[in-house]
């Protein structure tokens, strides 16, 4: 009884998503769903930039200035490490 | 009969009580911090590593990198470990905020590049195996465009290379009202939940369907673990860093620049056809994340005179973590890094053979005197005119019993 139920539950459970994923392909799903989407970002980035504008004209670092410093902070620590890589390669061939 | 139908009912009463299993627990150990990705060495099995050119595990940047070893006896690494392996992997933990301004460039070049000599370093190689998956293997792939020295083999597991497929990830991806700015300016890291549910409407139906299998062989305990060990790594995802997501939509997807071969990275054109090392794509029938199609263009375009497509049944995690995967593809994968390196016995033999292999992909130069010597040393049969150099589409390899062979490109 329940292989025969889960036969037919594959059966049908591939053929909605075939046709689902048909649908989902549609120009007519996917244009409006990205332009909503887009709103919906294009919304919260203002936002976002008014906040971060009050903040700054009070003098104080905004969230993104700070974002900035800790990622120039970690592109340093990726450059001394290049730096130690030459350093070892440098001694190994002068050891050789 | 019955003792199975009380099982399963058992199983499913006691569901969510039921223990958690443990992922990702082969014992390893962090040899190298940086930011927030971690490279991981694994301990190597109580007899010792066998072979010396040691395999690097590069995992998708979303994932976490665990589905490589899932839980025990369903652990790709745990079975690279026992088979004698230094296996290394790289961890790319969680971006912080302040890496929505990490560039493609800088994971692609600058982190993978320190993992890869890290690794070769570290084990004493000059250079290493490298398995991607999924992004993890497109991320490789594109080193390899400008690093193919840095490479003892390529295996490129179900990595998208061409974007222009039919499949719904590319349409939306291309669809002109999306605006990918807007998207990383609002968010900075891509939340992996908006990542998840697009994931989620490839198969709409796929929830309901893992519900009745699971009804269906909850009786299994094996099954059980192992299908909770999977949902928890499929519900423990990672955002995507801003700048790099703007630029693996724009260029890769939109622009198809990688299939196009008008890509760049770090100031470096990324030609599929600059590839010279040993590569392996491996696609598979039903993936409905990464079309086969779409990455078996890889060996269509390197120019490596040893490289091979493996096309298998099954879809974009299930056939790389799955028992069936265990038991046809995991020794697989290992012979093939098998075939293209050396038992660690024979380290000494190795150093003379691997610096003229580092060297001919480096300087062409020095690689066409020492090249005929070792065809004279290893074949000589294949050297006839050992004060030529060598047959371009032949590759003497070391082989993992210490016997030579040849090797001849598809």
């Amino acid at each position: 009884m329940w292989d025969m139920w889960k036969k037919s539950f594959d059966k049908w459970e591939d053929s909605t998503a075939k046709y689902l994923e048909h649908w989902m392909k549609s120009p007519l799903v996917l244009g409006p769903s990205g332009a909503m989407l887009t709103l919906v970002m294009k919304a919260r980035a203002h936002a976002q930039e008014q906040r971060a504008k009050a903040w700054g004209d009070m003098g104080v670092a905004t969230k993104r200035d700070q974002e900035r410093t800790l990622h120039m902070l970690n592109q340093l620590q990726s450059r001394i490490l290049d730096l130690e890589e030459k350093l070892d390669a440098l001694n190994t061939s002068k050891n050789a | 009969m019955e003792h199975r139908e009380a099982k399963r009912w058992t199983n499913l009463a006691g569901l969510f009580s039921r223990p958690k299993p443990k992922v990702g627990v082969t014992p390893a150990d962090v040899v190298h911090r940086e930011n927030k990705w971690r490279l991981l060495r694994y301990r190597p099995r109580p007899a010792g590593v066998a072979f010396r050119t040691p395999v690097l595990l590069v995992p998708s940047l979303i994932n976490r990198h665990y589905v490589l070893d899932l839980m025990p006896g369903k652990s790709f690494t745990e079975h690279l470990v026992a088979q004698g392996y230094d296996v290394f992997c790289i961890d790319w933990g969680t971006p912080g905020p302040e890496d929505r301004f990490l560039s493609f460039d800088e994971i692609v070049d600058g982190y993978l590049g320190r993992a890869l000599r890290l690794s070769a370093r570290t084990a004493g190689a000059p250079n290493a195996h490298a398995l991607g998956y999924c992004m993890g293997g497109l991320m490789t792939a594109i080193h390899a465009t400008a690093h193919p020295e840095r490479f003892a083999s390529m295996v490129a597991v179900a990595a998208p290379v061409t974007f222009d497929d039919p499949g719904l990830l590319s349409r939306w991806s291309r669809t002109p009202t999306f605006d990918v700015d807007a998207l990383v300016k609002a968010f900075g890291n891509v939340p992996w939940q908006l990542m998840q549910s697009a994931f989620h409407l490839l198969r709409p139906t796929l929830n309901l369907s893992k519900t009745v299998h699971l009804l269906d062989r909850a009786w299994d305990d094996e099954f059980l673990d192992g299908f909770l060990a999977l949902e928890t790594w499929g519900n423990d995802n990672v955002s995507f860093p801003g700048e790099a997501y703007r630029r693996y939509i724009e260029d890769l997807y939109r622009g198809n620049q990688l299939a196009a071969g008008t890509f760049s990275f770090a100031g470096k054109p990324a030609r599929l056809e600059a590839i010279t090392c040993p590569t392996l794509a491996i696609t598979f029938e039903h993936d409905n994340i990464v079309p086969w199609q779409s990455a078996k263009l890889l060996v269509d375009r390197v120019s490596s005179p040893d490289k091979q497509w493996l096309h298998l049944h099954g879809g974009h995690v299930g056939a790389m973590v799955s028992r069936a995967a265990a038991k046809a593809l995991w020794p697989q994968l290992v012979q093939y890094f098998a075939a293209r390196d050396v038992p660690r016995e024979a380290a000494p033999e190795v150093a003379r053979e691997a610096a003229p292999e580092v060297a001919r992909e480096a300087a062409p130069e020095i690689a066409r005197e020492a090249a005929p010597e070792i065809a004279r040393d290893a074949a000589p049969e294949l050297a006839p005119d050992a004060g030529g150099p060598r047959p371009s589409n032949v590759e003497v390899r070391g082989h993992g019993n210490g016997r030579r062979r040849a090797r001849s490109g598809r």
